[in-house]
């Protein structure tokens, strides 16, 4: 018997490498020629509404701008502060008119010169097809004439111009048009080439920039929305950089063969209190919680550092942002003298505060889509319930029906960008007052309405920032929201790349000085 | 034979029905739009207006049969819509995506059988005996290691220690399709590898085998012959669920290889509550179920004639 | 069964491992070196004597978490495999054995769950339920039980037509004794092998749909969602992935040993002795 089963075993053997066989095929690796960047990105695809890379629709002005196939009349510096870019320059000639001066000699890829009439037909063309943009520009009528363009606003606009510097605005060539698989016409550094929605973008290099000459003949953009494949794509040296990567990985990263770019976003994680939940309406239980998390430990051990404590709304790179204002610190003891004074006392002995036979039990909603988020439900978990307080997380994909009824939550986390324009009114206009949409909670504070008021109808940036500060003081005095931190991202390439850095707006990648590094 | 066929046809259309009903329902039961889950994606609050906007642009402002309805005439009438989601036509983007799902299928189905039954048959042959542990040992570790984990660990190996095979699979071919579909036969294979252990273990054990012995048939030539036979018929029932669930997408190995098949764009639509593309998804799935039981049924039958078709299927 | 065999050995040390691990499972609070909760340690230590396990990202202490989140998954998927084999297989005989009109409702109600897929129940689900492990295990049990049915009833359609259940029959037996003397050991043989092998499937099922908001909730462990959880450390944190997944295996394998067991046991013929040995 013995031999027959080593027959058996032999062929098994001979069956298993020859079904190993026929599944590969050798195929030796090939290394990427230095002319083509390969960057590996896991937000552009239409579930993010980036389904293209026209600026026209919806938010595929970010992948537009971001591969740097167009550009706007204005750009952000490094600190957030508005530059000329296509535009050399404007002026204000009275509080709804606008004139832009042109840069002279860029062309558009298709060989048109970028002129007064281009621009005009370009946002005549954006403000009738993109809702945001016009609920945001305003326009009521533009006139060109060679290279000046006036824009006449339908009333006193303060941010038109942070406006004109959103991804949507960015300047297209509209007699070239939109091809059917939504690929446009620029004046950036690249061209598109083809383009397959969710999947895969190629660039070549535009031969007639106007500030430059490219560093690669060509690009190739992969849409890889898993975080680890990412991270695997570019240790195998599949692709030459990578925006996206999950944090835990950073490290592997930090060595000579990898360049990391990082920098603070205006993504911020915030909790907003429920203003008709019974217990969150005591002044005591909302102090408590703000001084409660723990927000220097979440950044360290959560966010692996990548990151800062927040204490207003805004990240630090804004003059009204950072540390302009100054929020209550993690101080257990005296959020539980708080609650203490406030008459939540633990009188049953479990640990959990009472007052009238009420427990103190907070419902903190939140969503697992933003990955740091259920990090952050379970690290306050455990720092409020030092404090006498039980939470009860719900984490669910379902967030958005359930905010909109405010008997289910007291709490509720998000990951917000608050100043996507580098200005603050977007902010308060959409969470903080009566009228904004994402106000769930249904908080209300008068003397905060009158301020967005005045914000409205303010031109000067430093009053506009001096308002911002004060807005936020409001808030924090109320403890209508907790900032607990602000989000860093970072983008990290092969070494033998140079010239990928990110940005605080996020909205510049692919620049002209995305290069090769020399020798 | 043809009634039989005749019948399952009409059995799959009143299950098309069904299933797109329910679904239909279900997916709204879950709340939230795609309207919603964009606005959420893209971190930025919209005004109500644009969002109604949106949505009535999507037909989403009205009632639940209407919006049923209005889906239903269109398929009746060849058109299964538009995504709310890419904006584009429903039908070609599913079977854009085919072809990778159907290669998928085929190859991590064969490297599961190749693995499986041999390993099955020794693993039975060698019962209880240290070649029969080590095997079943390693099916437990296939068995209890999550698919991203052997995928993860696959990629590791080989293609950021050893470089033989892409971590992504650009394009659909054989070298691409390797590791994906390793991963998806390693954990398969765990299942089959025990299970055709235990028919064969059971086939064993029948008189015909002590017969077959006693009359000097040589052993191979019985386990060839009637024992592996024997053993078709679970096997069939087995590979026909994988059959059904593989070309039903198998999401997250597609997400994590950026293998670009059903499985993805399932998920996709579910959580963008993308409501035409996932009709679409409903539809596929019902109508492979059907087929695959089909052919399981007719399977049977040439196996073990000993089974009537039709018998509890009036 | 009555002791007309005698439990070999084997099965014993199978047994064996299999107490022990529902003990651990049922003293797992007792046994923890620490609070699972608590997050008071450095985060992301790796193993040593302090903490065998190591640390998670949070500073707990990952063995006590493990040994929590054993008991946590063991007791939610032996729940959900034992409802849905127990449901399954009595429906899919009663198809097999009686047919007519209750198998043929039976089986589209089996098609519609089987064709139907399963996120998108689990997903309306979960907005129904609410949260909640309990709530977990129905969804995936309502989306799971067919196919133990179909499974029992293609084999009593196979059985119904064996020589000794039809000698059985000639010779008087019931429908009921048929099922419970003749039939039941032969069906249970292979349904115990896929229950057994599918508590490693339901394990990470289960802890797949803590991601709608369905399942253990923080911060309870849970092996499954620690494995998940843990999934972008794989290279830089091993030991966070691989104390729950090592506890997973040791789990499934004991489980997967009794279930083989079970099987030699049951089945009539097997005399448990190799065949065509010497």
């Amino acid at each position: 018997m013995k031999q027959k089963n080593r027959r058996w075993a032999a062929g098994l053997a001979l069956c298993l490498a020859l079904g190993l066989l026929a599944g590969c095929s050798p195929s030796p690796q090939e290394k990427t020629p230095s002319t083509t960047f390969v960057l590996g990105d896991t937000t552009f695809n239409p579930e993010n509404e980036e389904p293209d890379v026209n600026p026209h629709n919806d938010y595929s002005g970010w992948a537009c701008i971001r591969y740097g196939i167009g550009e706007t009349l204005f750009r952000y510096t490094d600190h957030m502060e508005l530059e000329p870019w296509l535009a050399t320059g404007y002026e204000q000639v009275d509080e709804t008119t606008w004139t832009i001066t042109l840069r002279e000699g860029v062309t558009f890829s298709s060989g048109r010169a970028m002129d007064g009439q281009a621009v005009k037909e370009c946002l005549e063309h954006l403000v009738q097809v993109h809702d945001r943009a016009a609920g945001d520009l305003m326009v009521e009528s533009i006139t060109a004439q060679g290279q000046t363009v006036t824009v006449h606003t339908t009333q006193p606009n303060p941010t038109f111009l942070h406006h004109l510097c959103d991804p949507y605005a960015c300047i297209i060539d509209m007699e070239a048009g939109v091809t059917q698989e939504g690929m446009v016409v620029g004046t950036g550094p690249y061209v598109a080439a083809s383009l397959v929605s969710g999947e895969e973008l190629q660039l070549v290099r535009n031969g007639a920039y106007w500030d430059g000459e490219p560093g690669y003949a060509s690009i190739t953009v992969l849409t890889i929305s898993d975080g680890d494949t990412l991270t695997m794509a570019l240790q195998a040296g599949e692709i030459d950089g990578a925006y996206g990567l999950p944090y835990a990985s950073y490290p592997l990263f930090d060595t000579e063969d990898y360049t990391r770019s990082s920098c603070a976003t205006s993504r911020v994680f915030f909790v907003s209190m429920n203003f008709e939940s019974s217990v969150v309406q005591d002044p005591a239980v909302r102090a408590a919680i703000a001084m409660g998390i723990d927000k220097e430990r979440f950044v360290d051990t959560l966010l692996d550092g990548n990151g800062y404590p927040a204490a207003g709304a805004f990240p630090d790179y804004l003059s009204f942002g950072g540390e302009a204002v100054s929020a209550k610190g993690y101080n257990p003891q005296a959020a539980r003298d708080t609650l203490e004074a406030a008459g939540w006392v633990d009188t049953d002995g479990d640990g959990i505060r009472e007052k009238d036979g009420q427990r103190l039990t907070i419902r903190w909603l939140t969503y697992p889509s933003r990955q740091e988020l259920p990090l952050l439900a379970e690290a306050a978990q455990a720092t409020l319930k030092e404090i006498g307080v039980e939470v009860v997380i719900q984490s669910t994909a379902d967030h958005n029906r359930l905010r909109a009824d405010p008997t289910t939550w007291d709490v509720y986390a998000s990951a917000m960008v608050t100043a996507p324009t580098g200005d603050g009114e977007y902010f308060f206009s959409t969470h903080c007052l009566a009228s904004s949409v994402a106000n769930n909670g249904h908080y209300s504070n008068a003397k905060l309405e009158q301020l967005a008021d005045r914000m409205a109808q303010t031109f000067d940036p430093e009053a506009r920032e001096e308002l911002a500060v004060e807005m936020q003081r409001v808030l924090l005095e109320d403890d209508a929201f907790v900032f607990c931190s602000h989000l860093q991202m970072s983008m990290v390439t092969q070494s033998d790349v140079t010239g990928l850095v990110a940005h605080p707006c996020d909205f510049y990648e692919i620049t002209v000085d995305l290069a090769p590094a020399q020798g | 034979m043809r009634g039989y066929v005749c019948r399952r046809m009409i059995q799959l259309i009143v299950m098309l029905f069904v299933i797109t009903f329910l679904s239909f329902a279900m997916i709204r039961l879950a709340g939230s739009d795609a309207v919603e889950q964009k606005m959420e994606n893209t971190g930025m609050a919209l005004s109500q207006e644009v969002v109604d906007r949106a949505r009535e642009e999507l037909g989403l402002d009205q009632p639940f049969l209407t919006q049923y309805g209005v889906w239903l005439w269109g398929l009746l009438h060849g058109d299964m819509g538009t995504s709310y989601i890419s904006d584009r036509e429903v039908l070609p983007t599913f079977l854009e995506k085919l072809p990778a799902t159907l290669l998928l299928t085929a190859v991590s189905l064969a490297l599961t059988v190749v693995i499986s039954v041999p390993l099955g048959v020794l693993a039975a042959v060698r019962q209880n005996r240290w070649t029969d542990y080590l095997l079943r040992c390693g099916s437990f570790v296939g068995n209890s290691l999550p698919n991203f984990l052997v995928a993860l660990l696959l990629m590791y190996v080989f293609a950021i220690r050893l470089r033989v095979f892409p971590v992504i699979a650009r394009d659909v071919s054989l070298h691409s399709v390797v590791l994906p579909s390793l991963t998806l036969a390693i954990a398969m294979s765990a299942k089959y590898l025990r299970q055709v252990r235990a028919v064969v273990l059971e086939e064993l054990g029948q008189d015909y085998v002590v017969g077959a012995a006693a009359r000097g048939v040589p052993f191979s030539v019985t386990l060839v012959r009637s024992v592996l036979r024997g053993a078709l018929v679970p096997l069939v029932t087995l590979l026909a669920l994988s059959v059904g669930s593989l070309l039903g997408g198998t999401a997250l190995v597609e997400s994590i290889f950026l293998w670009d098949g059903v499985g993805k764009l399932a998920v996709d639509a579910i959580e963008m509550r993308d409501y035409p593309m996932i009709q679409a998804y409903v539809m596929w799935m019902a109508v492979l179920y059907v087929a695959v039981n089909l052919a399981a049924d007719l399977c049977y039958q040439a196996l073990d004639p000993r089974i009537r078709l039709g018998g509890g299927d009036a | 069964m009555t002791h007309s065999k005698r439990i070999p050995l084997r099965f014993g040390v199978v047994l064996g491992l299999a107490l022990l691990l529902l003990a651990v499972v049922v003293l797992a609070p007792q046994l923890c070196p620490h609070d699972p909760n608590a997050q008071t340690f450095a985060p992301l230590q790796p193993p040593s004597l302090a903490h065998w396990c190591g640390t998670d990202r949070y500073g707990r202490d990952l063995f006590s978490r493990v040994l929590v989140g054993l008991q946590t998954s063991v007791c939610a998927t032996l729940a959900l495999v034992a409802g849905i084999t127990a449901v399954g297989t009595a429906v899919g005989v009663a198809c097999g054995y009686w047919g007519g009109v209750l198998d043929a409702v039976a089986m589209r109600v089996c098609d519609v769950c089987l064709a139907f897929p399963g996120l998108v129940l689990a997903l309306a689900l979960a907005t129904l339920f609410q949260g909640g492990l309990l709530q977990a295990v129905l969804a995936l049990g309502l989306v799971s039980w067919p196919k133990y049915a179909r499974m029992a009833r293609s084999q009593t359609l196979t059985l119904k037509q064996a020589d000794f259940i039809q000698a059985a029959k000639l010779a008087g037996d019931t429908g009921g004794q048929l099922l419970r003397r003749h039939m039941l050991p032969h069906i249970l043989g292979p349904i115990l092998v896929t229950a057994t092998l599918d508590l490693g499937t339901m394990m990470m099922e289960l802890a797949g749909l803590s991601f709608l908001g369905l399942g253990a909730q923080p911060p309870t462990a849970e092996l499954g969602s620690m494995i998940s959880g843990g999934r972008s450390m794989m290279q830089t944190h091993p030991w966070v992935i691989f104390a729950p997944g090592g506890a997973m295996f040791v789990a499934v394998a004991i489980c997967n040993l009794v279930g083989d067991g079970v099987r030699d046991y049951l089945d009539p013929r097997n005399s448990g002795r190799p065949l065509y040995d010497k």
